[in-house]
Parts: C-alpha cells; structure tokens; sequence
C-alpha cells in the first residue's frame, strides 16, 4: 500500500508558500503581499512569496529552486482551482525530487477573488483562510507512490454515426481492437440521411458511404449494429462491457439481393425517411447501409415468437438466410478506452402550436426536407408539397425552431440550422431558379470556413432573409397555402405573407436516453443536457472519468467537419492510453490499521467498487486497490479509524476544519464539497463571476462520501456558524451510488441535532452538478442570511453537544 | 431515430400489395374456428349461418385486409378455406 512510509518522520516540517497574482485576476481583488505576509507567520512556513504567475516557466523555476535550496519538504501555491493547476505544480515538485504528493492548493481565485470582485477586505481575510487551511493540511501530508494499472488495447466506440465511424477507423488503424455499437440496423447516423452537405455542397451519402464501408470490412473494427450498450462496470483501462445483440432474423448469409420486400405482404412508414415513404416488415433502412444484411422489424411482421404464420419471405430467400428462431444475444466485452459518440436528436416542433407542425401538412422540418431533396428519397428529389404533391413556387425558412427561446426551455444555439437553411435555399435554386425564398431568423450565424461566401452566395441567388420569427402559421383550408404572420424587426412593420410550403429549420437536442448513458458511464450533463467535458478549453473531449472521451453531437450540436475533427481528437486521446499501456491511479485509495479494525465488516458494506472484502478467518479486511475508485466513503464509515484515505486522511481534513475555525468561527461556514460536481460547480460559479458572500470556506474531498459525521461534528464543536455538505445529484455520483452514504450521514446528523434541540437548518445538504454555479452561489447566499439570525447561544449549545468531537 | 412518425407516405398509392380472394367452403367447416383465432391481420370473423353440419362457419369481416400468408389453410383441420391473389386488371 502506498504511502505508509513517512520519509521524514520526526523531522522538521518545511512548508514554501506561493501567492500567485495571476496578473490582476487575483490581485484584483485580494491583497496578495498581506496574504504572503500571514502566510509567512503560520507554524511550519520557511518562506513565503507571491509571484504574478505562478505557473509561468520563470515562476515554476523558483519554485524548483527554492526546494533545493531551502530542502523545502512541502509546497503550498495559492492560486487557481486544484482542479486546473495541480497536475502543473504536482510536476514541479517531482522535477525538483518532491514526492508529488507533498503538494498543496490553495484556490483563491475561482472560489475567492473572482466571486468577491467588489469586496477586497473580505476577499483578502477569506484567502488568508485559504492558505492557512492549506499550510494545515500540507504540514500532515506524508509521500505516496501511484500504482500502475494496466490498459486493455481494445476501444469501445458508443454510436455508428460519422464522428463514430471516424473514431472507430482512426482507432483501427492505429492498430487497435474496435468494437463499434449502434442501436439503428446501419450505421450511418443523421449524416446519412443528409441530401448536401454544406458549404461545399457535397453529396452527402457520397461521401460517407465509402467510410461506412471501410468500417463495415475493417479488419480491426467488430461491427455491433441492432445492438445497445446495457452495462459498464469497472475503471480506466479495464471496463467490463455487456452489449445487448437484438436479433436481426437474418443471417449474415444474406446477399442484399432485394427478393423478400418483393414478397412481404407487411408494410409500414420507414424511419430513415422521417416516414414520408414505405419499406416493408423485411427491410434494409436504405441502399448504402453497412451491414448490408436485411432485418424483421418484429413489431409489424406477422409472426410473433414462436409461431410462424406467414413464410413468404423465408420462401423467397435462397441463401436460406432468414431466422425466426434468433435470440437476444449478450455479448461482454473487454474494454481498455471508450468514446461516446451517441449523437443527437431532432427538436419534435408539434409542442410549437403555432406553427401547426403537425396539423398543416405543408409545413415540414428540415429533417423531412432533406428527405425529399435527396434523390433516393421518397419523392425522387422533387421537392413535393405533402398535401397535393404540386412543386412550390414559394418556400419559407424558419430559423432557431427548437432552439435559441426560452419559451421551449432550450436556450443554446444549434449550431447547424442557419448553415443548412442556407445550403437547403441553394439546392431549391439550383432545381427551380423561379422558386421564392423567404429565411426568417433571429440572426444569420455563418461562422466558419467557407460559410459566409454560401450566405453571400445565396443572398446573390435572390434568397431573401427577414429579421424576425413568424409569430404564427395558418392555413387556407381550401388550396392549402399558408400565412406567415410576424413582425419583420429591422424594419419595425407587420408582415403576413403567402407561402406554399414553410420549412422549419429544427434544432439539435440531447438523445431522450443520455440519462442512460450518463448514469452507465458515470458522465456529467451541462443544463442544455449535452455531456459534459472535462475541462471546455484545454480537455474538450475528454469525459471527467478516465479512459471516456467524447465525439459529436453528444457533447453538444455540431457540423458534420466539427464532429470529423473531435472524432479524431478522441481517438488520438485514447490512442494514447493504449499506447502506453498502462495508467497510474492516484494514491488516494484506504489507508488499514490492521489493530483498530474489529472486522465489523460496516466498510465493506458502503464500498460502491467492492473492492473491499473482509476475511473472517484472519478477522481483518482486505483492499483491491486496482478496483478502488477512490471515494474515501469507507474511511467516512469506519467507526473505530481503522480506514482513511490516502491524501485525505481523518487528521489532514480535522487539521483544515481547525484552521477555519480558529478565529471567528461563529461566522463562517464550513463547506465540504466533492471534487466531481459541487466542487466543480464552486469552480464554475467563479469562472462565470457569480457573486457570493464571503463567509464560506470550502474543503475539498474527491467524494461527498468522504465526509464522516465527526468532521461535521468536529466543525461545530468548534463553534462554526454553519456547515454545508454537497456532492453530485442522487443517481449522479462519480463514485457509483457512495453520495447515497451522505445522505445517510446528513439524515443521521440532523436526527441528532433535533434530539439535541439545535437548529438543524445549520446543516445543510446540496446536490449540484459541474454547471450547476447558479444552486451553490444561491445556496452560499441562503446560508448567509442564516447565519446571520443564529445566536452566540446557539453556538455555545452545539460546540457543548458535539463536544466528544474535539477529541 | 426515435422520429415521430403521423404522415401518411407520399408512395402509398404506389405500393401494390396483392389483393386476396378468399374461398370458404362452408358445408366442410367443422367451427372450430382456428382460422378465426389465428389470422394476423383480424379478416375472418364467426357467421350467424348455420351449415349442413350445423355449426356457424366463418365469415369474410374485410377482405381488403388480406395479406395472403394462408396461415388459415394451413391450419384447417377441414380443408375448408383457401385463398388466391386476385388477378390483377
């Protein structure tokens, strides 16, 4: 077990503190030189500096410097989020032959000066807490060494659309196992069903088809089509994988030759034509599919399980390739790397009343249009009206439907649409040069490479383009023309204008089941519902769970190049896990003292990984480190400190809760949030520059689970205002299910705060997510006006009641 | 793809399904009703006639229906039912 040898034990701790300014990011609004000053005077501090950056080169040198010359043994820099730096000052300690784990952050940036920007004395007193809870903690930590896991050097690509295929290909190329799944029958994804792409114009199943058909025959790549992911267990480099094979009641022995839709009596609307064509119960979604083998659609054929009552297509078939008697199949899969590459959905515009999608047949989505442009499609590419089949001589556009409006609760914007109206009012041109186009918008976003010459172009072409969204659609119930009713808002007058056929331009959403995935992979959502990436600028495709990178829409709507683009960023990531074969895992998994455990079997129990096991012959337990994820929720249960954490140990998290409350606890809080979510949130409230007041001071543990009922006990016997506890949402834990325990805890401590008459309002439980800013800024601020009504009584009476905590 | 599908295909009219024409030979039907029970699509339905052998023979409720699997021949213990295409016009 690593880190149980302390190198210097009984020798003189020597702490080196760094007070960055980050230009005036911090310095700003706390005073950096006070903050040096008091850093210098705490117990254990050698030296104490403040430097502008303290990441930059220069200021990474002095460091290294300084643990040579002053055999500094542990350093506290001062700056921004751990969750940022820490790796960066974690290898300088290292380059200057420091046991990385002797390194610690204090945040006074994200979590001090930004959310403080007009309060300086407050900001400067809080970041002096700051560095002191750090110094308190850094004086008790001990060195630890990483143990190395090794990685399975085979991918598993989630998803068949083109930013899957792309991953998949680049993976298998490289050299590396791929298993690509996908629910639909083909892979292909929306790409395929894509007339033109833009904004060259490109046919778009042209140039997919061949990319589908090099992952279809790749020799690296398994193809899982028909089929869906149902469990993931393990950790970063070893997931244990099961993917649900639906059957298919064709065999691989199918030749694609067409002869059983011929005969198949069943008929209903095909999925990959938005339903604006037919395909039989035997089918192939359309002509390029990969793989290239029929299927039964079993909800419309006539047989059912077990009984065959109609044989027409197993007559027709000469390759005998036809099965009723498949079965659901469950394949388990070792997996080394994921990538999601999920996608997303279509808006559905029925929930817009007003633009009676659904109710006028001429008004389609542009999902439909792409449909009936495209030459393999239901109406040959001649753009039909649906109600009388008549070519029309007037179309409108309608952007941001679905997104951009707060109205329907999607507030970001698409990405695509505005491009692909463009594209779409080019191809009618390019058929019907006398057609008249309308595109009403909010704004034209046309942002990339190539875009604006298309806008131009179009604008060139005679498609004209009015500021302002029709308020409403209505139909001529006779002809079947419909009225655009709006306000055109360049020109600030009314308008009601006549058009064939209006296509609306429908934006991107999350797919319905992310909830799913989410919950399997263990990933986080932003609150657009998009996944979300580890860090948006410098990790944007990597998911917070080691080994799981993203590709495509599913982490937010994005243009076919874009998905292409981080579909290779994600293979590379991945790439480069399985080419190094091997990961190190942080050295924060348990600490065992065989002689305080009774075997009371209770850490078992809460372990989410069951990488605990309690030997009942030699009454002790025993730790798989390989398996542990690291939540520390077993040293929280432990009644007897058998178990702690490594790196978040009961005394380094008891020596924080002390610094903070030293002086003027009865107006602090005591916050204890998980590095995954609330944490992250607290990051992100200071990235957005949410203002909170200053009383709150967060300690940070890698999982709500962490937090034993004595650290809470422990705060308010000495005397804080209030504490807060907060981890991910019930459902969400980065550690499986390990915040259900806190839940327990804050349940079980609020019981004993009634007993004992106290104000269980000072105890407070939050779940928040990464995006979630907004909920811990509010909640800092709720507690505030709390704190301010409890009464030094009530303060004299909980440090009474929790006293046996001080201990 | 989850879409919701509520239009009618534009190609409806195209698809032609063959039509049926179905034969009952009343007098040998036995009313055991297993053609009745087993037609996936719901064509047959019981008569009020009675027949020489004095039970209710099944009766056509919608021909139109028909998709001429001839899972009802198959299962006639009676040899009483078979169908034919139609020829087309």
């Amino acid at each position: 077990m690593g880190g149980e040898s302390t190198i210097e034990e009984g020798g003189e701790v020597r702490v080196g503190v760094y007070v960055c300014h980050c230009g005036l990011n911090i310095a700003g609004s706390v005073d950096c030189e006070e903050v040096t000053k008091f850093a210098g005077t705490l117990p254990h501090v050698v030296l104490s500096k403040d430097n502008r950056y303290t990441c930059s080169e220069q200021d990474q040198d002095l460091i290294k410097n300084d643990i040579r010359e002053n055999d500094l043994n542990r350093v506290v820099v001062a700056s921004c989020s751990p969750r940022l730096h820490e790796p960066t000052f974690r290898k300088v300690c290292e380059d200057a032959g420091l046991n990385k784990y002797l390194f610690e952050m204090a945040n006074i940036r994200e979590q001090c000066s930004w959310v403080h920007l007009r309060d300086r004395e407050a900001a400067t007193e809080k970041a002096k807490d700051l560095v002191k809870m750090a110094v308190a903690k850094a004086a008790l930590l001990q060195p630890s060494e990483e143990i190395e896991v090794p990685i399975n050097r085979s991918a598993l690509v989630i998803g068949g659309g083109v930013a899957g295929i792309q991953a998949a290909l680049d993976l298998a190329d490289t050299g590396y196992e791929v298993y690509l799944v996908e629910r639909e029958p083909s892979i292909g994804g929306r790409m395929a069903q894509i007339d033109k792409t833009f904004p060259t114009m490109d046919c778009s199943i042209c140039i997919l088809a061949p990319k589908m058909s090099d992952a279809g025959h790749h020799p690296n790549i398994e193809l899982l089509t028909n089929s869906e992911v149902v469990d993931v267990s393990g950790y970063i480099g070893n997931f244990r994988v099961k993917v649900l094979k639906k059957p298919r009641y064709v065999t691989d022995d199918c030749s694609a030759c067409g002869e059983c839709p011929e005969v198949c009596p069943v008929i209903a609307p095909n999925e990959f034509d938005a339903g604006l064509a037919l395909r039989h119960a035997i089918y192939t979604p359309f002509a390029q599919a990969v793989p290239s083998t029929y299927i039964i659609d079993m909800e419309n054929c006539l047989n059912k399980e077990g009984v065959i009552v109609c044989d027409k297509c197993i007559k027709a078939c000469d390759r005998e390739a036809i099965n009723f008697e498949m079965k659901p199949e469950t394949v388990e899969l070792e997996i080394g790397t994921i990538i999601v590459a999920t996608g997303a959905d279509v808006f559905d515009p029925s929930s817009l009343p007003d633009y009676g999608y659904g109710k006028h047949p001429d008004v389609i989505t542009s999902l439909e249009f792409e449909r009936l442009i495209n030459a393999g499609g239901p109406s040959g590419g001649h753009l039909i009206r649906p109600s009388d089949m008549q070519i029309p001589k007037r179309v409108a556009f309608i952007q941001c439907v679905g997104s951009r409006s707060e109205k329907n609760e999607r507030l970001y914007c698409s990405n695509v649409c505005c491009m692909n109206t463009i594209k779409d009012s080019l191809l009618i041109k390019e058929h019907w040069p006398d057609t008249e186009i309308y595109v009403f918008y909010i704004d034209i976003r046309a942002y990339g490479k190539g875009f604006e010459d298309l806008y131009r172009r179009a604008k060139g072409e005679g498609v004209r383009f009015v500021r302002g969204l029709p308020a409403e659609i209505l139909e001529d119930r006779v002809n079947h023309n419909l009225w655009l009713i709006g306000e055109n808002t360049l020109q600030n007058e009314l308008y009601k204008m006549n058009a064939d056929m209006v296509v609306l331009s429908v934006g991107l959403e999350p797919q319905k089941d992310s909830e799913i995935v989410q919950r399997l992979l263990t990933l986080s959502r932003t609150q657009d519902g998009f996944f979300m990436e580890a860090h948006p600028k410098l990790r944007p495709v990597d998911a917070a769970t080691g080994g799981i990178f993203f590709a495509g829409c599913a982490e937010g709507p994005k243009d076919i190049k874009d998905s292409v683009t981080q579909a290779s960023a994600a293979a590379a990531r991945s790439g480069i896990l399985m080419a190094k074969g091997k990961v190190t895992v942080e050295a924060i998994t348990p600490l065992y003292d065989p002689d305080k455990c009774t075997a009371c079997g209770l850490c078992t129990k809460v372990c989410p990984y069951n990488s605990i096991t309690l030997n009942k012959a030699t009454k002790q337990i025993e730790v798989v480190e390989a398996a542990c994820g690291g939540c520390g929720t077993c040293a929280a249960e432990c009644p007897f400190d058998a178990l702690t954490q490594n790196h978040f140990t009961d005394p380094q998290i008891l020596a924080q809760i002390d610094a903070v409350t030293e002086h003027g606890a009865e107006n602090k809080i005591v916050a204890f949030c998980c590095n995954w979510c609330a944490y992250a949130g607290a990051d992100f409230a200071g990235v957005s520059r949410m203002q909170y007041p200053p009383e709150a001071r967060i300690i940070r543990t890698m999982c709500s689970g962490r937090v034993s009922t004595k650290f809470v006990e422990r705060a308010f016997a000495r005397g804080a205002a209030a504490v807060l506890v907060a981890g991910c949402h019930p459902g969400d834990c980065h550690y499986i299910n390990a915040n259900y325990q806190t839940r327990r805890r804050v349940e079980l401590l609020w019981k004993r705060m009634e007993a004992n008459g106290l104000n269980k309002e000072r105890l407070q439980l939050l779940w928040a997510t990464a995006a979630e800013g907004e909920r811990i800024a509010t909640k800092i601020r709720e507690m505030h006006s709390l704190i301010e009504e409890v009464k030094p009584e009530e303060i004299e009476k909980a440090k009474k009641v929790f006293e046996r905590a001080l201990g | 793809m989850p879409l919701r599908i509520w239009r009618t295909p534009l190609d409806i009219e195209k698809v032609e399904l063959p039509e049926a024409e179905i034969h009952i030979d009343r007098d040998r039907c036995k009313g055991c009703g297993f053609c009745i029970e087993f037609c996936p699509t719901k064509v047959l339905e019981e008569s009020e006639e009675l027949n020489e052998r004095g039970v209710h023979p099944p009766e056509i409720a919608d021909e139109s229906k028909c998709v001429i699997c001839g899972f009802c021949t198959a299962v006639c213990p009676d040899f009483a039912i078979f169908v034919i295409e139609k020829a087309r016009e």
